[in-house]
């Protein structure tokens, strides 16, 4: 009888081992910051709703429909990221950067020319742009590499290999040309290396470095004839330095982006009232200046809830980074968090007349799927380290 | 990496993402609420236009019902420099269809600082549309209307002129601007960035101007514009100008001037080419004037057509010597013959008797020194001494029309209050605004019916033996007088320069036409029975059978 006891009760002590596990795991996810997504991912079909209201005639819904349904795939991501432990890609990190290259090059071959770069590759469904989920492989990648190189660290040596291997994906997205998304990259891995501790001078020199090459890209190349960039992008890029020259031209869409904001005063005026997206004067208004828009229809008091719950977000996110079970962790939360700060700000900052125009969608709101999906998904990463965190 | 570091580093990016929200918030208060004002103003300025639609313009008809000055469509023809691919190009094909200056033009499209350039206003709507057709990039292209005076020289004078701008800025279409001119609409459109209208906000309609119907007949205005033409011929004189009255309604059935102009190039006329010399013209009457002495003599019971008077050929009045115009011994004169022969010294023997008082009232009884309102604009007053500052001799030229200014209009009134049994109507151009009720036109009267009936008599005297046979109509009594008045100089005294003039109505028993001819500076005759009176017979005689009066003096 014994013997038939055994194995029922080990069997059903393991069970609830399991579930005091599940409880647990599920106790230790960030629920503030689930919340806040939530919150934010809801806001931004509400944005999207309004900002989109008048674009496609006769069928008002069109946007926010196909937006919910991303919605609905990102959280499928952010499920399945959480559920599964991130030393997976640790331990797979060729393949994780593999699959970045690869993406970029698949586009590069079977992609869609739009406006004269090559982004997306149509699935007739879905659009899917392979830079955005380059994003979150470029992250998980360079923060396997140096936390497989901790102890080296320090090392010059360390710091250039990690810049090599990040430069490939970088230069492949810039020649598409998609120089938002490159900056985006490039962001993510100052931040990667930022967090991961790369030593101070070793990070000044890479930051002087940088700042050499823009200044040189923009202005001083130019002067000299050598143009990097083509001519319409270093005059975007440059022209919210003098907003007020050629407002017909360069700094039309920044002036246009500037009104819309502006004369959604404190309380906004409403879907109905925002002429500026309404009438389509602010061109783009459902992608990169979908903050102008959202700003020109709610007001001040909708921008400033939009940016607290982005406040909320990245803060939530450092505070995982803290918590973090090891190095890679940490370094993915840095990265991850690190790239989203960049990207909503300067998006926001942007549409604002403070930060120079770059194709950079804003997270959760801009209409893109493929976005959408990859910052959930990205979430999902940052719950999955949480709940297998040191506890508080 | 030690926790220590990686703390100390995210507490840098906290630090940091502070840094960056606090900015952002406060670049937010800045916009939205500091800012928020302009531009919302800017907003609204680039996607709402406000648009005038300019109201069309009345028609004025004359009493027939014949339009003399209409609005016709048009098309404004402009450019955009800034859009113009090649200004000669452009300037050569519009210059070929409108006939201008191409050099010009090129250097005008040339201009790319300017945003807005006419081409050609009001132009030919068919050659506006064979430029429209080529599509030249940079032409734009709206409709104005043009005002049109379809019967070009006739009434050109009372009509004035209307501008570029479709506003009257002379004559009659000055006068009836606010009646003319209607309401401009204006709507609110919306535009997309690419500046075309999507939508219709708010918009007033435009209403029409009102037409006019004028006293004026074109029939006998043009008749008399051609025998002022051929007695301005005849004569050599420097001009002349004509009225013909409806005593009874005070109406003016014809107003011209010689030289005339051509209506729809009345700006390309000089000033003094311009001038409605009827209403805006004084000059010295002379005999003419001689009616209101004797009305006054007759209203005062001082004397009746039959008194008669002993005159010699001339009389010392102060320090001037009184003559007539042609010498003769002493002789009886009744008032009658003083005035059927125009007898200088008579007609100031009988200023004498009034006095000057009752004589300075009978003047202005008459409406002489004061405006008759009539509904034209820039009326002169004339001149006219006020009993206080008379001199002297005063009494011995007032009475035979010298020392005196009128207008021509204040003549043909006073004429025409004779010839209305002795009431007064105040002369008007405009009969009614169209829709409007007719206007009341005030009336008073100046002299008895008796001693208006006197006074009939004795014009008809003048044409019947007197000074005016010339202007007699063959089955029609005429009642008129002659005026030769010598023009005053610069330096106070008169050169030998006339105004001849007749001034008179038809048919006598029951007058329907009151005629005032008036020549300015004639060679080789002055007399105003030689030079007025055949222009004034014309005129009344025309009148007389167009207007299809029945004769009162049948001959036979």
């Amino acid at each position: 009888m014994v013997d038939y006891v055994a194995p029922r009760a080990a069997r059903a002590r393991r069970r609830r081992e399991r579930e005091l596990e599940v409880r647990g795991f599920v106790r230790r996810l960030d629920w503030t910051l689930l919340l806040a997504v939530a919150t934010l991912v809801g806001m931004g079909l509400w944005a999207i709703d309004g900002i989109t209201r008048f674009d496609i005639e006769g069928d008002s819904n069109y946007y926010v429909v196909r937006q919910a349904a991303y919605a609905a795939l990102g959280t499928v991501g952010l499920l399945v990221a959480t559920v599964v432990d991130p030393d997976l890609y640790r331990r797979h990190k060729r393949a994780v950067y593999g699959l970045t290259i690869g993406l970029i090059v698949a586009v590069a071959l079977l992609g869609a020319v739009e406006r004269g770069s090559r982004r997306w590759i149509d699935l007739g469904f879905f659009r899917f742009q392979p830079s955005e989920f380059g994003k979150l492989l470029l992250i998980l990648f360079l923060a396997a590499l140096l936390a497989d190189r901790t102890r080296r660290l320090r090392e010059a040596r360390t710091v250039l290999t990690t810049i090599g291997l990040a430069l490939v994906p970088i230069i492949l997205v810039f020649l598409q040309p998609d120089i938002g998304t490159a900056l985006v990259y490039v962001s993510a891995t100052a931040a990667v290396l930022f967090v991961a501790g790369v030593r101070w001078t070793h990070l000044a020199a890479l930051g002087t470095t940088a700042l050499v090459a823009t200044v040189s890209i923009l202005w001083l190349l130019p002067a000299a004839d050598v143009h990097v960039l083509k001519e319409y992008q270093t005059e975007r890029l440059t022209a919210f330095t003098n907003p007020d020259d050629d407002p017909g031209g360069a700094t039309y869409n920044a002036n246009q982006s500037l009104t819309a904001v502006g004369s959604g005063g404190v309380s906004g005026r409403g879907v109905l009232g925002a002429s500026q997206t309404r009438l389509d004067y602010l061109p783009e208004h459902h992608t990169d200046f979908a903050f102008a828009s959202f700003a020109e229809q709610r007001g001040f008091v909708g921008a400033a809830l939009l940016l607290g719950l982005y406040l909320l977000v990245v803060w939530r996110g450092l505070r995982i980074v803290t918590r973090a079970r090891d190095a890679f962790s940490a370094i993915v939360a840095g990265g991850i968090v690190g790239a989203f700060l960049f990207q909503v700000f300067v998006n926001v900052g942007m549409t604002m007349g403070i930060a120079p125009i770059t194709g950079i969608p804003l997270p959760f709101v801009s209409v893109g799927g493929s976005a959408l999906i990859t910052n959930l998904t990205a979430v999902g990463v940052l719950l999955a380290i949480c709940a297998r965190g040191q506890s508080e | 990496m030690s926790p220590r570091t990686a703390n100390r580093r995210i507490r840098l990016l906290l630090l940091f993402l502070v840094a960056v929200f606090s900015a952002t918030l406060v670049r937010a208060v800045w916009l939205q609420g500091v800012k928020a004002q302009s531009l919302s103003r800017m907003a609204l300025d680039q996607h709402r236009e406000q648009v005038t639609i300019p109201a069309r313009r009345g028609t004025i008809y004359d009493r027939t019902g014949l339009q003399l000055a209409i609005g016709e469509q048009a098309t404004t023809v402009y450019a955009d420099p800034k859009q113009v691919r090649d200004p000669e190009a452009v300037a050569r094909a519009a210059a070929r269809v409108f006939r201008l200056d191409a050099a010009k033009l090129e250097r005008a499209l040339g201009d790319r600082s300017r945003r807005f350039v006419y081409v050609r206003r009001k132009a030919d709507p068919v050659r506006a549309a064979d430029l429209k057709r080529q599509k030249l990039p940079g032409l734009g292209f709206y409709s104005e209307e043009r005002r049109i005076y379809p019967l070009g020289t006739v009434a050109a004078h009372v009509l004035g002129f209307a501008g570029v701008d479709n506003e009257g800025v002379a004559g009659l279409e000055r006068s009836l601007e606010p009646v003319l001119k209607g309401r401009p609409g204006r709507e609110t459109i919306v535009k997309d960035p690419f500046g075309r209208p999507i939508d219709f906000i708010s918009s007033v309609e435009e209403r029409k101007g009102d037409d006019v119907i004028l006293t004026l007949d074109h029939t006998l205005q043009a008749n008399a514009e051609t025998v002022l033409r051929e007695t301005v011929w005849r004569w050599r004189a420097k001009a002349a100008t004509a009225i013909v009255l409806d005593p009874r309604t005070g109406g003016v059935l014809a107003m011209a001037v010689a030289p005339g102009l051509d209506a729809n190039r009345y700006d390309r006329a000089s000033l003094d080419r311009q001038r409605m010399r009827a209403v805006t013209d004084t000059y010295e009457p002379g005999s003419t004037f001689k009616l209101v002495t004797v009305a006054g003599a007759l209203s005062e019971r001082i004397v009746t057509p039959k008194t008669a008077f002993t005159l010699p050929y001339s009389i010392q009045v102060a320090d001037r010597r009184i003559h007539d115009s042609h010498a003769r011994a002493t002789e009886q004169m009744s008032v009658a013959r003083i005035f059927s022969r125009s007898s200088n010294v008579g007609t100031v023997t009988l200023a004498q008797k009034l006095g000057q008082t009752r004589l300075a009232r009978w003047i202005s009884r008459f409406g002489f020194g004061r405006r008759t309102g009539i509904d034209y604009p820039g009326e002169e007053v004339g001149i006219v001494l006020p009993p206080e500052r008379w001199s002297g001799s005063t009494i011995g030229t007032v009475p035979i029309g010298q020392g005196i200014a009128v207008t021509p209009i204040q003549m043909a009134s006073a004429y025409a209050a004779i010839a209305n049994r002795g009431v007064f109507v105040r002369p008007h151009v405009v009969d009614h605004v169209a829709g409007a009720r007719r206007p009341r036109v005030e009336r008073r009267r100046i002299v008895s019916r008796t001693v208006a009936a006197q006074l009939v008599a004795l014009l008809q005297n003048v044409v019947a033996e007197g000074t005016g046979e010339l202007a007699a109509v063959p089955g029609y009594k005429v009642a008129g007088k002659t005026g030769t008045a010598q023009k005053p100089d610069r330096f106070g005294g008169y050169a030998r320069r006339y105004v001849a003039s007749f001034v008179g109505f038809v048919p006598a028993s029951s007058p329907r036409l009151v005629v005032l001819v008036m020549v300015d500076e004639p060679q080789g005759a002055i007399w105003g029975g030689v030079v007025a009176a055949p222009a004034f017979q014309q005129i009344a005689r025309f009148g007389l059978h167009y207007l299809e009066i029945p004769p009162d003096a049948p001959t036979g």
